[in-house]
Order: structure tokens, then C-alpha cells, then sequence
């Protein structure tokens, strides 16, 4: 280490702003660095390991402490320690690098639990582990957004995951009974909708167990009940088409 | 001796009497292999210079790497002594703990075993299991004492310490074979008293003298120990290449002293001395301070020369020694700079290993012709079954096996204990052989054509360029194009020919013995499997039908034709044609066939072989993955592969899509992996702890607190942070009263339901549990019936029904359960699980679920609403999406303010209420966030009310609405209550010895576990002790047991059931006196809040942890500022 020389620059050091905009000032409080998001999500009980100081700021980098009536009028209350409260609760940050990575990781995987949960292999009909979805995700380069819903970008990495494994939506087993007249109608309407037809029967009225594309189902749904106004039946037998229980490799 | 050629083997095999097929047993590291090295070099398969060092049989490379046998191998020698001619199958078997599945493969083909034992370490964990082993199949073990040079060169013993020493490695031997004896006839004895016992109660009179011996004193057990006397016992060092018994000096000094060999032979062991003036042997050594004639006559001698050629290096005395011995050492080695080497010259002429060893193995251990009736018939009976209890025809083949007779007649009976893979390569019918003349000279004229091919290219090739009258030089150069190709045809389909199966997969051998009759190639056989049974067999069977026919399909019996005979050599195979019976043998192509073991036979009669009995259970579970997901079919089929391969290995994939490997130990584990890796799958793969599963519950209210106090008196302590999360646990609009009912209401305020949780009784669950197929038939009746359809229930199954309904109201018994069965509304998950949906709404009379009995139907409209979403609710728990067990959520009010016209419309529904309410549907129409969310929902009273466009507003299909609040209230009803993790446990049945308990109690506790009883094994010094442990804790268990007992104990895993973690994982501090111990954090460790925290970091959930733990201590400097 060199000598210490003094500088006329002082760097904040673990310090994160959070700002507040209020009766048209600008409120800021110095907090320590990746403990506000545990604050808001009540994970951080303590209000010291939050708060570097309560005193209320104008300016944290400049060291501008607001001014008491400003805080008042604003506030409507003189109590340091309760406006910084409300500054904590709604103000805005910048989030932390901890902060966002763990977020970031904790999106990813839950993707990868809900692929798993939504998706099998089409050879077995067995799911794949969240492990292994993790890894063949990591595998395409897949990147978390952090500003979407963790379940739209699963059903997007599904699309993506088809071109490098083997997977698909698990199917859903559907069973629908038709008059006659419709039947023979909406039959090839329907072809081009199911995966594959388990059984059909058509002597009065057409019965048919098959499975489809979760995707399709709103397809399949609406089609059936505009068509025979009503008169067909659709049943979801089962929503997963897995394999159930362990299974012995011999 | 020469090399041993296969024409005489083969000759050999065909005298019965003259084999004898033993396998070698020790702990690890007690020289199993080494000693197999030398008995292999005496055969003239490798250098005995080699020996000792080489590890012939050791062929797998980590094997050698790592200095271990991992699997057990044979090896055919021939041995001839005294004009008689011997052939010995050999079978090594591994000593590490993990590949004892290996060992019982090994004893099971064989007659007898070589046990060896190191004079320095003396009797070790696996020498009593391997002593166990053979004792439990039978087979007469015979004893080598091996690494005496250790106690010369090592611990500088002298000859006398030397005798006390082995003489208590001796006795500790036997006192292991004695306590097998002995716990065998107490069993006996135990047997038998309870036979004594119901004939006595019977009868009504009562024994008045009790036989207090245990029948000990009239069994004579004397033929059963080891001793030097009777010939039974070597004295070796392998490593040396010596090796002796008593026998051999007893002949030596008849001659030299005139003393008799038979008196020399009694006294030549024991407390024995010369008397050199009467030259007479005494008896009483020890107490006149004299040599015992063993120390005398034997060591000193053996001292002696380790003195002058390692010690001292005398020269000049190490060639007396050699003349007088009448030895020629060569005088290389006579030079060696090591003195090792001149002393292994010296002692493998004087007194080689092999000779000793295997003539004891001749004399003392028994033919294939000799096989006990005893021993058949414990072979033939399966399971618990008697001898007796067997088929006739199955009975006479008892015959077969006494006779082990090679006649054409006479049944093949083989038995298979283990397959094996080998590289395609090694296989006899792939390997490089010499080319004959005829093929030298083709391939020397092919080669010849093709250089005078290319010549005549070259010159077209040049003369185009030059020549334009073309017309005769082009069509040549295609034409002689075309013979080039022809040519290279010719050339491929010569190498073609091994190519083509070395790219083959990997072959399996079957590792097999014949016990009668004669094996061939091309014959056909019955492949019997393990659960063949004979008796069912006979009956569907004509009389007297043989392979040939054409025959009705068995269970577990196949046809098949014996397509390649193998003699075992260690690494190497060679191709047979017929294997008389006695000897052991490799079958090829039997992979279609035979998993792990099987029984071949020509008669349909024989009953599979008993199972080996293995002394590890497989209990070391991983999940393995593939590097790459795409390669998922090849792990797969590389899986089944190493399953067949390993006899103690298994492979499963479980509900969840994990694929799990469970092996006997980490050592077995690394070795299955690598096979994974290397031969199996040929895939990148990888380890991991498999996932375990919680289930979560609410308990009663408890009495006291976490230290033991009454909770009613006393103050709770104010927390501030306490308060706030109580008003965070529930959002707006969820009102959730003191008593537990949780009441919310839809988003569109059309309707309210209010909820309780309750925890059901354990038996309850526990009955649940049990009868979930049950439940399931149930659900598809009544499903049927909902439809108007009539389905024939079969009467046994009502019945069944009904006992189940009686049963379970007498489990729910108390005022709070008054009438609840009739109430049940549904079980949930997966609607056959141990949770129920109980109806209390007031005025609101629906068929319970028993409904499927009576038949009629009164249901509210919605109601599959409300069942879904309690469906949904217990699948996945609020603490970390686990499924819930053990919980009763009543509905207790249920309000709908539902508009006249969506009313009108239910009266509709009402009669036809189709029953689409699969619970897994609505996971996605409940859900908001869903992009095909209300596609997915499938209700159809749901699409009734949207056609009519009366409750189509902005928060989607109103059934969707009420499945989700009513989700949300069960989770806030469940929330409300007192929660808990449940964890799965094992039961682990662990044996040890007196002297590693505290350990095993050591481990059991850090891990968690409870013991449940402990009580000791009569007649030996083992302690059987049973304990409940965590599946969550189970990772590693195995592996630090025997670390910590020294292999002493060994445990063994079953799951057995769903407890209750009785740690709340929410906990925090309240009371006064609970500050006093935990502190303000309660950062001690709470076992259900980490398993909690978990499972919720593995599924990405939130988990209530701080990202930085202390904000003052983070550094936030980077270098240059």
C-alpha cells in the first residue's frame, strides 16, 4: 500500500440512496448497500442495519440535511426516524448488485421449476428434473428479464428448450362427446387440433378420448361449444399425461 | 511347470472328481490377489518373478489404479501331484465392503474357499462376514495365513512371540467360526422349543424339567475349526512366493529324524518340545520353558534365512544355506542389489506357495461330486419354502445334482450369478488370430494388383494431358477407376468383418457353473428366472415335453439356445464347445434373457436356484444426470446396461423424471459411475444428492413452549416486528377470526367462503395413506355415476368400500368428528390423498362421497369449484409448495349473491353436472398470470354462465374465481394454524459389535435419528439396533457408519413413513424465558426452518433470508480507490 494522502473527494462507500419526491422536494436518506429490498420484504427487522444514519437529506452525496419545515410540511411530522420509514417503504433505488443477482437468480429458477412442472419427455412421458432444465437452459444462453412474469418467459424458453432436447408441453387427455350431426362436422375440424386420438366411438353420438396440446385447449373449447350450441361435452381427464410412479430400469 | 494348454483343460474337465472350484476370501488388503498371482505364475500364465506384483486378475484399469479387486474373476488352472492330475477354477473375489455382492457371486459357484487372513491385522470386519458367507452356502472354507514375512521383517518378531501370535490369530479365527456355529444351533434350538411350546399347549401339560443346555454340548463342531494339524491351515507370504504347512516339514523331518510323519504331523502344532537326549517328543513346551517343535523345527528355520538374506546379507551363509537345501539360484539374482528378490528365488523353490496351496485345496476341500444333500437342497428350496414342499419331479432332480454326472442323459442344470460385460474386442470369436498361408497370399496379391493399379492411373493420369486422341487412354482410366474400387470392396469386407462388431455394444457373459449334465453349444435350453416357479410350470406343461416344443408362455421362463461357451482366464476367454458338468464356465449371448442371475436347465422342473444371499443392501442413493440434457436415451440405456452388469446395483426413475442410482457404497458408487462414464453410456454425466420430498401438515395448538413451559401463564412479550408480520401473513380482504376460520370472498364480491383447517388424527392419515387405491376406484365410480352412466361395481369392491367408510368412523372419533364421515366432501390431492374436504355449511345437504353406494345427487351449483380448489390447495402447501397430509379443511359457510339470471341458468346445469373438475386443470385456469389461462379452464357450468354473458367481467370466468379464492382460503385456513414440515424417514437396521455401539450412537444422533430398540443377536456379540432417521439426512450415511465403526456396522435403509417435525419452522422467541435461552434472533439451528428454506431456495421461491448478513461489514472499496 502506498502512503496515505489525504484527498479532497470523499467517496460514499456502502452507501445506497433511496429518494423520495414529496410536496415537490426531494427527500434522500443514506442506507447501507443490499439491505433495502430485505427491509421491503420484512426479511431485515432491524432498522439500524438499514439506516446509515436517520438523519433526511436533500442531497446524501453533497451532505445537504433537509430542512426541518420542509420535512414537516411535507411529512407532516418532525420524527426523523418515521419518515425515514415512509422513505424506505416507497421511495425509489437503485437496486444493489447482490440485490439483483439473487433476484435474478431466484426468476431463473423458478422458470426452470415451472418448465419442469409444465413439461415431460416425449419418449418417456416422464418429467424432466429442474436441474437438468437449469443446465439445458444455461446451455441456449438464456437470460432472466427481470421486468417479466416469471411464467410467460417459461412458456418462451419451452419454445426455445424444443430445438436443443427433447421436450413438449406435457399433453392433456381430453374426452368429448358430440351429437352425431355435429360429429361428423367438427371431426376434421378437430384433427388438426389433436395430438393423438386414444379411442372414438361413434354410433348415436361421438365419443372420443384424446390428447392435445394444452395450448390448443381455448382452440378445441370455443370450437365445440359455438358449433353444436351447447349441445357437446368436452372433459379434461387428466391436464398432465406423466407416468406415475417409480419405475424399475431392468 | 509349462504352460497348460486348452486340449488338456478341456480333457480335464471331464473328470469330475478331479476339480475343484474354490474362491479365494479376505478382508481388503490381505493379500487375496497376490496370492491368486502366485498360484496363476504356477501355471506358467505369467512370470512368478512377476507375481506378487502383476495383479493378473485385477484386469479392470482402476483396479489397478487404485490397488483393489472390484469384482470377481475366474481363472482355470491345472495342477498334478503325486500322478493325479487337478483342475482348479479359481475365483477371486474382491475384499472392500462395497463389492461383498460380488463375494456372494463368487461362493455360490464354488465348493470351497481359500480364506486368507493377514498374521499381522488378524481377523478384520470382512473376514467374519466372508467366513458368514461361505458358512451360509456351505462350502468348506480352508485357511491361509498369509504375510509372515511382515511379522520377520516388520514388527521383528522372534520365532517364539511368533508361535504365541499365530496361535491366537488361530484361536481368533476359530471363535468366529464358532459363533456361527453356535447362533445356528441356538436358532435350531429356538425352533424347535417353539415347536415344544404349541405342541406343549396343545396338549395342556407343561415341560416341568426345562433342558437348560442349549444343545451346544451335543453337537460336535470339531471338524468345523481351523487347525495346523489336520491340514487345513497354510502359512504363507505371498508376496514372497512361500508358503507351507505342517504336512510339508512333517514329511521333511520323518526322514531326517526317524520320527514317524503321523507323530510328527500331531505334534508338530502345539505344545510340543524335542527332547534331544532321549529324542523323544514331550508334551508341555510352555511350562518347561522349552521350544515348542514348531518354533523349532519350522520358524527358526524360516528365520534363519530371512536373517542371512535380508538382515545380515551374508553372502557366504546364503549359499550354505542354498546348497543345503539343494537349490539353484541363478546367479542374477544371486547379485540383485535387492535382497527381496534373492530371497523370493530362495523360498519360491523351497517352499512354493502354490504347491502348498493347492495341494491342501486338493486334498481338504471337496469335489463338484461331493456336493452335500444338505447343501442341494438348500439350493433348491426357494424362500421360506420346504424342501419337502416341492414338486415331485422337482424332488428327483436332487438326484441330478448328488450325482453331478456328465452323462448325455443326465439334466443340464446351470446356474448364472452374475453377468458380466466385455469389451467386444476380448471376445475369442473378434480376436487377431495368426493369418493362415492362404490368406498371406491373398492379401499379398491384392496388394500386388492394387500397386500395379495405381501405376497404370498414374500413366493415364499423365498421357490425357498429352495425348488428345483420347479415345483410347479415356475409357481406361474409369475402367481401371472401377477395378480400384472392386479391389478396396475386397480389401473392406475382409477387415469388415471385426469392424462391425467392434462397433457392436458391449457383451455380457453369464458367469455360470454347471451342476449337472452336459452344456453345448447350440442347445436349448430354459432360461429360468429368480421367480420361476416349477409346480406352476409342470402343470401348464405337457409330460415329458422337451425344449424343442413348441410351449405356452411362463412366467419368468424363456427358451433360448446356448450360443457361445467360454473357459474364464482371467481377463481372457477361451471359446469352448461343451462344459461337462462341475466346472465353471462363461455362457455368451444370454443378455436378451437373464438380468442378473438365473438358473438354465433342460428340464422344466428345476426350481430356481435360491437368491444370493448378498451381505450389503444397496443404500447409497444418487440422482445422475447426463452433462448434456440431449443425451438423456443414451444414460438411459447405459443404466440398464450397468443394472445387468452389477448385481447389486439398481436403477430407478422416479416420479419426478430424476433417474437414481443406488449402490452398496461410495467406493461401489465411483466404480458404477466410471463405468457409466467409460463403457456403459459413454456420456459425460453427473452426481447429485436426489431430491427429497416434505409433506406439510398443521398440528394442535401446543401446550408448552420450545423450553418446556406452560404457554397459558405466561406474558407474551411484545415484539414490534412480530406484529407486522402477522398483518403481512394475510392480505386485504381475508378475515381470519381467533378460532382459525379464515372467510374470503371473491374478487367480483359474488361469493364467500369461510374455512377451517383442522389436523386429522395420525391413524387417520395413516389410513388414508393405505387405502389410496381404494379412494381412487371410489372417485371413478362416482364419477361414472355423475355422468348418468351405470357402471357394475363390483360387489367385492362395495364391500371393501363400506369397511373402509366403517373403518374410518371409528378412527374419527370425538365430539369435534360427530358425523364428519357423512360429511366428506372430497380427498385431496389428486382426489385420493390423506386430506378431506369436509362440508359444515349450514342448510347446504350434499351427497358426501360415499354417494357412489346410495346413488342419488343434490349438488349446489359451483360445488366442483370449491373441490378443485381444495385440490389444488393440498397439493402445494403455502410453506414450501410440498404437499400437504394430515389436514381436514371444513367448509364453513359458503355465500353466493349470484344474479337471477345466472341462477336460472344453474337450475339448468343442475340436472347434467358434468364433472369436469380435474384438479390439474384448474392449476392453470386459476392462475392469473397464465397467458392461456382461460383457455385451460374447462368448466362447463363455467362456459354456460359466459354464453349467457351474465358474469363475464373483468376478473375472468367466475367458476376460475371461486376455485382460486377458495385455494386461498385453505392455504390462509392452513396458514392460521400451528404448521409443521413433515419429514420421510427410514428405518435403518444397523448390526455392530459391542464395541462400535457408542459410535453407531454418535452418527445416529448427528444425523438426527431416534433409536427404536437395540437388543443382541444370541449367540454371537453383534447387536442389531433399529433407529428411524430422515430421508434428508440419509445422504452420506451410509459412508460415515462404517468410517467411524471401521466397517464394524453395517446399516441398511427402508422407508417406512411421514413424521411430523416437531420444531415449527416460523418459530421465533416470544416469552420471557424463551429469550433467556435462544436470544432475540433464535439463531440456533432449527432443523424444520432449514429443510423449509431448502426446498424453497431449490424451487426458486422466496426464502426469508438477508442478502448481506451484516451491513457494516461489507466491502465496497474497490482496489484503486
Amino acid at each position: 500500500m502506498s502512503i496515505f494522502t489525504p484527498t479532497n473527494q470523499i467517496r460514499l462507500t456502502n452507501v445506497a440512496v433511496v429518494r423520495m419526491k414529496k410536496g415537490g422536494k426531494r427527500f434522500e436518506i443514506a442506507c447501507y448497500k443490499n439491505k433495502v429490498m430485505s427491509w421491503r420484504s420484512g426479511a431485515e427487522k432491524d432498522l439500524d442495519e438499514v439506516l446509515q444514519t436517520n438523519t433526511v437529506f436533500v442531497n446524501v452525496s453533497k451532505g445537504q440535511v433537509a430542512k426541518k419545515d420542509d420535512l414537516s410540511s411535507a411529512f407532516g411530522t418532525d420524527d426523523l426516524t418515521e419518515i425515514c420509514r415512509q422513505i424506505l417503504a416507497k421511495g425509489e433505488l437503485q437496486v444493489s448488485d447482490k440485490e439483483r443477482q439473487s433476484q435474478l437468480e431466484q426468476m431463473f429458477r423458478d422458470i426452470a421449476t415451472i418448465v419442469a412442472e409444465k413439461c415431460v419427455n416425449p419418449e418417456t412421458k416422464r418429467p424432466y428434473t429442474v436441474s437438468l432444465i437449469e443446465r439445458a437452459m444455461k446451455d441456449i444462453h438464456f437470460s432472466v428479464k427481470a421486468n417479466k412474469s416469471t411464467k410467460q418467459q417459461a412458456l418462451e424458453v419451452i419454445k426455445q428448450l424444443k430445438e436443443s432436447i427433447q421436450i413438449q408441453r406435457a399433453h392433456m387427455r381430453l374426452r368429448f362427446v358430440l351429437p352425431a350431426k355435429d360429429g361428423k362436422r367438427l371431426k376434421e375440424k378437430l384433427r388438426t387440433l389433436i395430438k393423438t386420438v386414444e379411442s372414438e366411438e361413434f354410433d348415436d353420438q361421438l365419443e372420443m378420448v384424446c390428447l392435445i396440446d394444452p395450448g390448443c385447449f381455448r382452440d378445441i373449447d370455443e370450437l365445440i361449444r359455438c358449433e353444436t350450441k351447447g349441445k357437446g361435452t368436452l372433459e379434461v381427464l387428466s391436464l398432465k399425461d406423466v407416468e406415475e410412479g417409480d419405475e424399475k430400469l431392468e | 511347470m509349462g504352460l497348460t494348454n486348452l486340449e488338456k483343460i478341456i480333457a480335464l474337465q471331464k473328470k469330475t472328481s478331479h476339480i475343484r472350484n474354490l474362491c479365494i476370501l479376505a478382508h481388503v488388503d490381505h493379500g487375496k490377489t497376490t496370492l491368486a498371482d502366485c498360484l496363476v505364475a504356477s501355471n506358467g500364465i505369467i512370470s512368478s518373478r512377476l507375481a506378487g506384483k502383476l495383479r493378473y486378475l485385477d484386469s479392470r484399469e482402476d483396479e489397478q489404479i487404485r490397488g483393489i479387486t472390484m469384482k470377481s474373476s475366474a481363472i482355470s488352472l491345472h495342477y498334478s501331484t503325486g500322478g493325479n492330475e487337478y483342475l482348479i477354477n479359481l475365483i477371486d473375489s474382491p475384499g472392500h465392503v462395497d463389492f461383498s455382492s460380488e463375494v456372494s457371486t463368487a461362493v455360490r459357484l464354488c465348493d470351497g474357499a481359500i480364506v486368507v487372513v493377514d498374521a499381522v491385522e488378524g481377523v478384520c470386519p470382512q473376514t467374519q462376514v466372508v467366513l458368514r458367507q461361505a458358512w451360509l452356502e456351505n462350502i468348506r472354507p480352508v485357511l491361509v495365513i498369509n504375510k509372515i514375512d511382515r511379522l520377520i521383517v516388520e514388527l521383528k518378531l522372534t520365532s517364539q512371540e511368533t508361535y504365541t501370535h499365530l496361535q491366537k490369530l488361530l484361536e481368533q479365527v476359530n471363535a468366529v467360526t464358532g459363533t456361527l456355529f453356535t447362533s445356528k444351533v441356538l436358532e435350531e434350538r429356538a425352533e424347535k422349543d417353539a415347536e415344544a411350546q404349541s405342541s406343549c399347549t396343545e396338549n395342556g401339560s407343561v415341560d416341568q424339567v426345562y433342558d437348560w443346555s442349549a444343545g451346544l454340548e451335543e453337537t460336535d463342531d470339531s471338524d468345523l475349526y481351523f487347525s495346523p494339524d489336520r491340514g487345513n491351515v497354510v502359512f504363507a507370504s505371498a508376496i514372497d512366493g512361500w508358503g507351507f504347512s505342517i504336512h510339508q516339514f512333517a514329511e521333511m523331518y520323518s526322514q531326517k529324524m526317524g520320527i514317524s510323519s503321523s507323530v510328527l504331523l500331531k505334534t508338530l502344532w502345539g505344545d510340543f518340545y524335542l527332547n534331544a537326549k532321549a529324542k523323544k517328543i514331550m508334551k508341555g513346551a510352555q511350562s518347561k520353558g522349552k521350544k515348542p517343535l514348531f518354533v523349532q523345527l519350522v520358524l527358526d528355520n524360516i528365520w534363519s534365512m530371512y536373517d542371512a538374506v535380508v538382515t545380515r546379507r551374508d553372502k557366504e551363509k546364503v549359499e550354505k544355506m542354498v546348497t543345503s537345501l539343494g537349490l539353484q539360484v541363478m546367479s542374477r539374482d544371486l547379485r540383485h542389489s535387492d535382497p527381496k528378490v534373492l530371497l523370493s528365488a530362495i523360498c519360491s523353490q523351497w517352499l512354493p506357495v502354490s504347491q502348498a496351496v493347492l495341494s491342501m485345496v486338493c486334498e481338504k476341500l471337496p469335489s463338484p461330486a461331493e456336493i452335500s444333500a444338505e447343501r442341494v437342497e438348500k439350493l433348491m428350496s426357494v424362500g421360506a419354502r420346504r424342501f419337502d414342499s416341492l414338486p415331485e419331479q422337482t424332488q428327483e432332480l436332487k438326484k441330478a445334482f448328488l450325482d453331478c454326472s456328465a452323462d448325455e442323459t443326465a439334466p443340464v442344470i446351470v446356474f448364472v450369478s452374475k453377468m458380466f460385460a466385455v469389451d467386444s474386442k476380448a471376445l475369442p470369436q473378434n480376436k487377431q488370430r495368426p493369418l493362415t498361408q492362404e490368406e498371406i497370399a491373398q492379401r499379398r496379391e491384392l496388394a500386388r494388383q492394387r500397386h500395379a493399379e495405381r501405376q497404370a492411373a498414374n500413366q493415364s493420369a499423365e498421357s490425357p494431358g498429352s495425348a488428345d486422341a483420347g479415345g483410347a487412354s479415356t475409357p481406361a482410366a474409369p475402367a481401371s477407376g472401377a477395378v480400384t474400387d472392386a479391389l478396396c470392396a475386397r480389401t473392406e469386407a475382409l477387415s469388415v468383418r471385426t469392424a462391425v462388431d467392434e462397433d457392436n455394444k458391449e457383451h455380457f457373459v453369464a458367469f455360470a457353473r454347471v451342476y449337472s449334465g452336459v452344456v453345448r453349444k447350440g442347445q436349448k435350453v430354459f432360461v429360468l428366472g429368480p421367480k420361476y416357479d416349477p409346480s406352476l410350470a409342470l402343470r401348464a406343461l405337457p409330460e415329458g415335453c422337451s425344449v424343442a416344443d413348441v410351449l405356452p408362455s411362463i412366467p419368468h421362463m424363456a427358451c433360448c439356445t446356448v450360443d457361445n461357451l467360454y473357459l474364464l482366464m482371467g481377463r481372457e476367454l477361451d471359446e469352448l464347445d461343451e462344459v461337462p458338468s462341475g466346472n465353471v464356465l462363461g455362457i455368451g449371448g444370454m443378455e436378451e434373457f437373464i438380468l442378473k442371475s438365473a438358473t438354465i436347465s433342460t428340464s422344466p422342473a428345476c426350481p430356481p436356484f435360491t437368491p444370493l444371499n448378498f451381505e450389503a443392501t444397496p443404500i447409497v442413493r444418487v440422482a445422475v444426470e447426463p452433462k448434456h440434457p440431449s443425451e438423456m436415451p443414451k444414460l438411459v440405456r447405459g443404466m440398464r446396461l450397468l443394472n445387468q452388469a452389477d448385481p447389486c446395483a439398481e436403477v430407478l426413475i422416479q416420479e419426478t423424471g430424476e433417474h437414481v442410482l443406488v449402490t452398496a457404497g461410495e467406493v461401489h458408487l465411483q466404480r458404477c459411475l466410471d463405468d457409466l462414464r467409460e463403457r456403459f453410456a459413454k456420456i459425460e454425466i453427473s452426481a447429485s444428492e436426489p431430491i427429497i420430498p416434505f409433506r406439510e401438515t398443521v398440528i394442535r395448538p401446543p401446550k408448552v413452549d420450545m423450553v418446556n413451559e406452560d404457554m397459558g401463564k405466561q406474558q407474551k412479550v411484545a415484539v414490534i416486528h412480530q406484529v407486522k408480520e402477522e398483518q403481512m401473513k394475510y392480505p386485504e380482504g381475508v378475515q381470519v377470526d381467533s378460532t382459525g376460520l379464515v372467510t374470503l370472498t371473491t374478487p367480483n364480491k359474488m361469493a364467500t367462503v369461510g374455512v377451517r383447517a383442522i389436523p386429522l388424527p395420525e391413524e387417520v392419515t395413516r389410513f388414508l395413506e393405505d387405502n389410496v387405491e381404494l379412494i381412487r376406484t371410489m372417485e371413478q365410480f362416482s364419477l361414472f355415476a355423475r355422468e348418468g352412466k351405470t357402471q357394475d361395481i363390483n360387489q367385492k369392491i362395495l364391500e371393501n368400500i363400506q369397511d373402509f367408510k366403517v373403518k374410518l368412523e371409528r378412527n374419527l372419533q370425538g365430539r369435534k368428528w360427530r358425523g364428519a364421515v357423512e360429511r366428506i366432501w372430497a380427498f385431496g390431492p389428486r382426489r385420493c390423498g390423506p386430506n378431506i374436504l369436509l362440508n359444515s355449511v349450514e342448510g347446504y345437504h350434499r351427497p358426501s362421497v360415499w354417494h357412489c353406494l346410495e346413488r342419488e345427487a343434490e349438488i349446489r351449483d359451483f360445488d366442483n369449484s370449491i373441490a378443485s380448489g381444495f385440490q389444488l390447495a393440498t397439493l402445494s402447501g403455502p410453506m414450501c409448495e410440498e404437499p400437504l397430509m394430515g389436514v381436514c379443511f371444513s367448509v364453513e359457510t359458503w355465500d353466493m349473491k349470484l344474479s337471477a339470471a345466472l341462477a336460472q341458468q344453474d337450475s339448468i346445469d343442475k340436472d347434467s353436472q358434468a364433472a369436469e373438475h380435474n384438479n390439474d386443470d384448474q392449476i392453470e385456469s386459476s392462475d392469473p398470470h397464465e397467458t392461456n389461462a382461460s383457455s385451460a379452464s374447462s368448466n362447463r357450468s363455467r362456459s354456460r354462465a359466459e354464453a349467457s354473458g351474465s358474469s363475464v367481467d373483468c376478473y375472468g370466468p367466475f367458476s376460475g374465481q371461486l376455485i382460486a379464492a377458495m385455494k386461498e382460503t385453505c392455504r390462509y385456513a392452513f396458514q392460521a394454524k400451528p404448521q409443521r414440515l413433515m419429514a420421510a424417514m427410514y428405518t435403518c437396521e444397523i448390526m455392530a459389535t459391542a464395541e462400535v455401539l457408542g459410535r453407531v450412537y454418535a452418527v445416529l444422533s448427528k444425523r438426527e435419528g431416534r433409536v427404536l430398540q437395540e437388543e443382541m443377536k444370541e449367540g454371537t456379540d453383534m447387536f442389531i439396533i433399529k433407529a428411524v432417521l430422515p430421508v434428508a439426512e440419509s445422504f452420506g450415511f451410509a459412508d460415515e457408519i462404517r468410517k467411524r465403526t471401521s466397517g464394524l456396522a453395517s446399516p441398511q435403509l427402508v422407508f417406512s413413513h411421514w413424521e411430523v417435525i416437531s420444531s415449527d419452522p416460523f418459530w421465533v422467541p416470544t416469552t420471557e424465558e424463551e429469550y433467556l435461552h435462544f436470544g432475540e434472533k433464535a439463531d440456533s439451528s432449527n432443523q424444520a426452518l432449514k429443510y423449509m428454506n431448502a426446498v424453497r431456495r431449490r424451487k426458486g421461491l422466496y426464502v426469508e433470508e438477508k442478502i448481506v448478513e451484516h451491513a457494516e461489514k461489507q466491502r465496497t472499496l474497490s482496489k484503486n480507490k
